[in-house]
């Protein structure tokens, strides 16, 4: 099962405990690195799955630039571990010495890129790895912003050669936020640079920023709603198959039911494998 | 165009202040997209507020949430967290607590609340291996007092001027005695705890110096001699016994001449 989930610290016990199948475990390092009973529980869990590192306070984007103590925990644990992957996000949440525990936007321009591009560097020189970077969940953008999303992240890939973490759900709540449309920015992302796909919940709310309208909330607190899942299928059509992880942070269901969202993303990928496998065979 | 330097000050303080005066023009989204901006302001206080919450849930049951969560907003706008882990976040709470005018009925709360931390912080402390009392025989006795000690990282020292462990006792057991005699008193703690468990020991004055000097590196000599101005009849090599005994100390070593901790 290529299917993975977000393996969050009330679930740790039970993963434990009972070895459920899954695809693999994906874990936000921070989470970790100051409990070192968790990190124990995880460190066994490592020993029966593959894991994933996805981490959420490295902020890639931050002018007063990364934290070198940080990055030498998230490598302690990574080394420990072993993951098959490790990411983080084109956002930033530091600036000068504080953290604002949010992944806030950036300007699409050239001073950012070239911020980025070196900080990717630094980061996967420090990690020893590869590092995937995931599109935002976007609901501002910046007039001084020179080029789109997809863009920035052509021309990131295209620079540093990094690789991209696509979260399906984040394009699709992100294009409706902002006014453009999922499938097209699909279609612009590069399809070689894709290394894993991710799916989370949203959750509707009215637009402050525009009455009457509805605003997507990224709030991995729900089930994955249809939408996602369509444009989930198209994306597997346009990358073919990619490790999938099921996000949710918020609300948790009980493992199960997590594991049946993996479940279902595996499916749909199954299904989509074998009809174009059929559709190649009746050419 | 302004540089990214600037447009992330901009955004840094609309975050924490709610103030998005400076980043509004800037913004697209909508037709007044700095109203989205509380997205992010709502993420940033809420989500810290909650761990602060989680973490303090004793504080919360003495105060009442109400009273707890205008104090967790007022401190996450006032500190806000210095590293990306947010398990990390929240230990100058209990000062801020406090030192805060509205606490004035409370003068224990900081206390409480600190003790609440250290509950918190070992309970997800892994100990290590303990060193047992046969390898001290190695040790030659004149070269004890320069020995220094590795305690195990789930253990904590804390003195309070209230007796804030009944307190926490009233909360662990849930009970709600229909009158209680609270009066000020010295109290010297210690918090035990890993992989989810915790006790915490009331100890003499004399024995908490002597686990706390430990505790901070210094040689066992030091400690003795602290604990001997704490109470004259202290006896360190009991205190060293019960220590090891106690499954505490992990590794020893031996302070080279002139060397400080």
């Amino acid at each position: 099962m290529t299917s993975g989930i977000g393996l969050r610290l009330p679930h740790i016990a039970e993963m434990v405990a009972t070895l459920p199948p899954a695809g693999w475990l994906e874990v936000h390092p921070e989470n970790f690195l100051a409990n070192p009973h968790a990190t124990e529980l995880l460190t066994e869990l490592s020993l029966h799955y593959r894991t994933s590192v996805h981490t959420v306070g490295v902020s890639i984007g931050s002018v007063t630039g990364i934290d070198r103590t940080h990055l030498k925990r998230l490598r302690i644990l990574i080394d420990r571990i072993n993951p098959i992957l490790v990411s983080g996000h084109l956002a930033w949440s530091t600036h000068n010495g504080e953290y604002l525990n949010d992944l806030l936007p950036l300007p699409y321009d050239e001073e950012a890129l070239r911020l980025i591009e070196g900080h990717i560097h630094e980061v996967q020189d420090c990690l020893g790895r590869p590092y995937l970077i995931e599109n935002p969940s976007s609901y501002v953008g910046f007039r001084t912003s020179g080029m789109s999303e997809v863009e920035f992240l052509c021309e990131l890939v295209r620079r540093t050669g990094c690789r991209l973490l696509c979260d399906v759900s984040n394009i699709y709540l992100s294009a409706h936020n902002m006014g453009y449309d999922a499938h097209t920015y699909i279609d612009g992302l590069p399809a070689h640079a894709i290394s894993e796909l991710h799916l989370g919940g949203y959750t509707p709310e009215e637009d402050a920023a525009k009455p009457g309208a509805e605003l997507l909330i990224d709030t991995h607190a729900v089930p994955i709603a249809e939408p996602a899942w369509d444009l989930y299928a198209y994306a597997l059509r346009r990358f073919g198959p990619k490790p999938v992880l099921i996000e949710w942070d918020n609300d948790l269901p009980p493992l199960a039911r997590l594991l049946g969202e993996a479940v279902r993303a595996h499916q749909i990928a199954a299904g989509i494998i074998v009809a174009e496998a059929r559709c190649a065979a009746s050419r | 165009m302004l540089p990214l330097a600037e447009i992330q000050l901009l955004l840094r303080h609309a975050v924490v202040t709610g103030d998005a005066a400076g980043i509004a023009p800037l913004l697209t989204g909508g037709l007044h997209a700095e109203k989205r901006l509380a997205i992010h302001q709502r993420h940033y206080e809420t989500s810290l507020v909650n761990a602060l919450l989680e973490k303090f849930p004793a504080t919360a049951w003495l105060v009442g949430t109400t009273f707890m969560i205008g104090a967790a907003r007022r401190f996450v706008r006032e500190y806000p967290p210095k590293v990306p882990c947010i398990a990390e976040y929240g230990v100058g709470f209990p000062e801020f607590l406090a030192q805060s005018p509205a606490n004035v009925p409370l003068p224990y709360l900081g206390g409480f609340a600190e003790l609440e931390w250290h509950v918190g912080s070992v309970a997800i402390a892994v100990d290590q291996p303990a060193v047992a009392l046969q390898e001290f025989y190695s040790v030659v006795p004149a070269d004890l007092p320069n020995i220094t000690l590795r305690l195990q990282g789930g253990v904590r020292y804390f003195q309070a001027s209230w007796p804030v462990d009944e307190l926490m006792k009233l909360y662990l057991t849930d009970t709600a005695p229909g009158r209680f005699q609270f009066e000020p008193a010295d109290v010297w703690i210690e918090v035990r705890g890993a992989r989810g468990e915790f006790r915490i020991n009331r100890l003499d004055a004399a024995e908490y110096t002597f686990r706390k000097t430990v505790l901070e590196g210094r040689p066992i000599g030091d400690a003795a001699e602290r604990a001997m101005d704490a109470n004259a009849a202290f006896d360190p090599g009991h205190a060293l016994t019960e220590l090891i005994a106690g499954g505490l100390v992990t590794a020893l070593s031996r302070r080279a001449q002139g060397e400080e901790p």
